[in-house]
């Protein structure tokens, strides 16, 4: 039998394991923000290795300060030596992004336009076909689609990489969904002072959804820059290669000697998304929980 | 819809709707529509790559598919890459998102921590853990030798191969599930822990009896987006293994690449190769979107 404790036991042993309690949450959170640090190492220790001279490379103890340190891994990334540059297919790789955030966003924004705002015959099919296709993986129509690139005589060539992604049928999902959102009232207004559809979209939706455009943007463009499977398979020219492709034949050519230019190579292809991430951090954060719904 | 001021011909009221969804449609239509029903007509036939003609030989491309052994191998591979990675793909995101919720200082420098991994392209990843994962001199295996545990040789044997490309695959991916578990989290309404508390619930007890429930959708949800993801993996694994060693980590979507552009150029079987994955994902996608229609 337990013996009803007095009040002013309670109140001590309460105090004890409000401490007990508090420490314990400070120590779990200073451990957790220490694995955070820990989760980004691998990503420290590329940067690291892309900045020490070939001696320093391999050392027993692996060293954190890439010190003395050199630029001339980077130099040699951009430099044609052996294999392919990887000058070059920044370059491949920025044509083929930019274009595609360009089209993607206008293909987009036209299509959902009438699907948020018309009545029109066949809208609800057009709008099944599309949730549909979302549902529909890419790896269905690679071998056909490289077919019909064949038919084109789009190898190797930037068209091949971008038009098929310009059909987006998330980018047109989201965008339907983000005008759904917007009040009725300032098109209203617009229509009445005369404006038409186009002047409507323009002048008055897009500018009210720059957010969504902004993340519709940001995905288009890691989507593009990221891309490994189409581009491997498409682009088989040296010159034509994009970024993950000269990075991954840079990896199956190379061995471990040059781990300094194959790093500088990894890390010239993280930046353009560190600075986005940086800099659109909560866009980033917001769109993502949104793309949950899409899978 | 708001009725128009003046009146529109019925003929405009269609054209117009249909003038947006133009570029938009016909891209759709080039490469996303016609490849599915040419890649289920090259599925009947015994198309190769570099022949201009070919025969309809019905359903002989699938027929024969249980006697490709490594066909049978890279299926095996997938499922095994599917089934292993679930519980940490899903487990790892889960807990730090319940514990970074507790209303943590630096909660958003944390998340970002965590996510940063997931903005790096599949070949970055690889070029990465290929180096940490080095038996000679990758640091992964000092740090691991200085508390006393033998590492193993990783990416080197076929039995430890894919349980790293597992591991590799949880820090890309981490982040990106963290951020949909803590905005589930973040709509758990606080009143709930609340009258727990008062009840003299434990934060164990709370976690069991509010949070996991009211998050089971989200994790249903999250479960089905991983397995389609993971029946599709191939660009990180190509970069770190190219599917070796002896084929160990080799997946589907590797075989159905080599068939058709690599070893064989069998087309034929490749198509029906893709349409075999395609309805073990479609299987999976009519759960997503049961989940999709209940929200």
């Amino acid at each position: 039998m337990q013996s009803i404790p007095s009040p002013k036991a309670v109140r001590r042993s309460d105090l004890v394991s409000a401490t007990i309690r508090r420490a314990l949450h400070w120590l779990s959170n200073t451990l957790l923000f220490l694995f955070s640090l820990l989760w980004l190492a691998p990503a420290v220790w590329a940067l690291v290795t892309s900045f020490k001279v070939p001696e320093n490379l391999f050392q027993p103890v692996p060293k954190w300060i890439p010190w003395p340190m050199t630029m001339m891994h980077y130099a040699e990334v951009f430099r044609s030596t052996r294999g392919t540059s990887i000058g070059t297919a920044l370059v491949n790789s920025a044509i083929v992004s930019l274009s595609s955030i360009v089209l993607v966003l206008a293909v987009s924004a036209a299509a959902a336009y009438p699907l948020a705002r018309m009545q029109f015959p066949g809208r609800n099919l057009v709008f099944a076909c599309l949730v549909g296709s979302l549902m529909v993986p890419g790896i269905i129509s690679v071998v056909p689609l490289y077919l019909v690139m064949h038919r084109l005589h789009w190898l190797n060539s930037y068209q091949a990489l971008i038009l098929p992604d310009a059909a987006s049928a998330f980018g047109v999902f989201m965008l339907r969904q983000f005008f759904l959102s917007l009040p009725i009232e300032l098109e209203d207004a617009a229509r009445i002072d005369g404006a038409n559809s186009w002047q409507i979209l323009t002048q008055v939706l897009l500018p009210l959804s720059q957010p969504a455009l902004v993340a519709l943007a940001i995905f288009t463009f890691q989507g593009a820059w990221n891309d490994y499977a189409w581009p491997l398979i498409v682009m088989t020219k040296q010159r034509m290669m994009t970024l993950p492709i000269a990075l991954a034949y840079l990896r199956f050519d190379y061995t471990s000697a040059f781990y300094g230019k194959i790093m500088a190579g990894a890390v010239v292809s993280a930046i353009p998304l560190l600075i986005l991430f940086i800099v659109a951090n909560r866009r980033i954060v917001e769109g993502v929980q949104f793309s949950g719904l899409k899978g | 819809m708001a009725e128009s001021p003046t009146k529109v011909p019925r003929w405009r009221k269609i054209l117009v709707p249909y003038l947006y969804l133009l570029p938009f449609m016909a891209l759709f239509l080039a490469f996303r529509v016609i490849p599915l029903f040419y890649g289920l007509e090259l599925s009947l036939t015994n198309a190769r790559l570099g022949r201009t003609s070919s025969q309809f030989v019905g359903l002989g491309n699938f027929t024969r598919l249980p006697d490709d052994k490594r066909f049978v191998l890279s299926l095996v591979n997938t499922f095994t890459f599917a089934l292993e990675a679930t519980a940490p793909v899903l487990g790892v995101p889960l807990l730090l998102a319940v514990l970074l919720n507790r209303g943590m200082a630096l909660k958003n420098l944390m998340r970002s921590f965590f996510f940063f991994p997931y903005t790096l392209s599949a070949a970055t990843l690889g070029l990465i853990w290929a180096w940490l994962f080095d038996p000679l001199v990758g640091p992964l295996n000092y740090y691991l030798k200085l508390i006393g545990i033998t590492p193993p040789n990783w990416l080197g044997n076929p039995v430890s191969a894919m349980p790293s490309v597992v591991l590799t695959t949880v820090w890309w991916v981490t982040g990106f599930y963290l951020v949909l578990f803590l905005a589930a989290l973040q709509d758990v309404p606080v009143h709930l822990y609340e009258a727990a508390a008062i009840d003299g619930a434990s934060a164990w007890q709370s976690f069991w009896r509010i949070t996991l429930p009211l998050l089971q959708r989200t994790f249903l949800f999250v479960l089905v987006i991983h397995l389609i993801g993971a029946f599709q993996v191939f660009a990180h694994i190509h970069v770190l293994t190219q599917g070796g060693p002896a084929d160990a980590t080799r997946p589907i979507v590797q075989h159905i690449y080599e068939t058709a552009f690599l070893n064989r150029f069998e087309l034929g079987s490749a198509a029906a190769m893709s349409w075999v994955l395609f309805l073990i994902i479609v299987a999976f996608s009519v759960l997503q979107f049961r989940f999709l229609r209940e929200r």
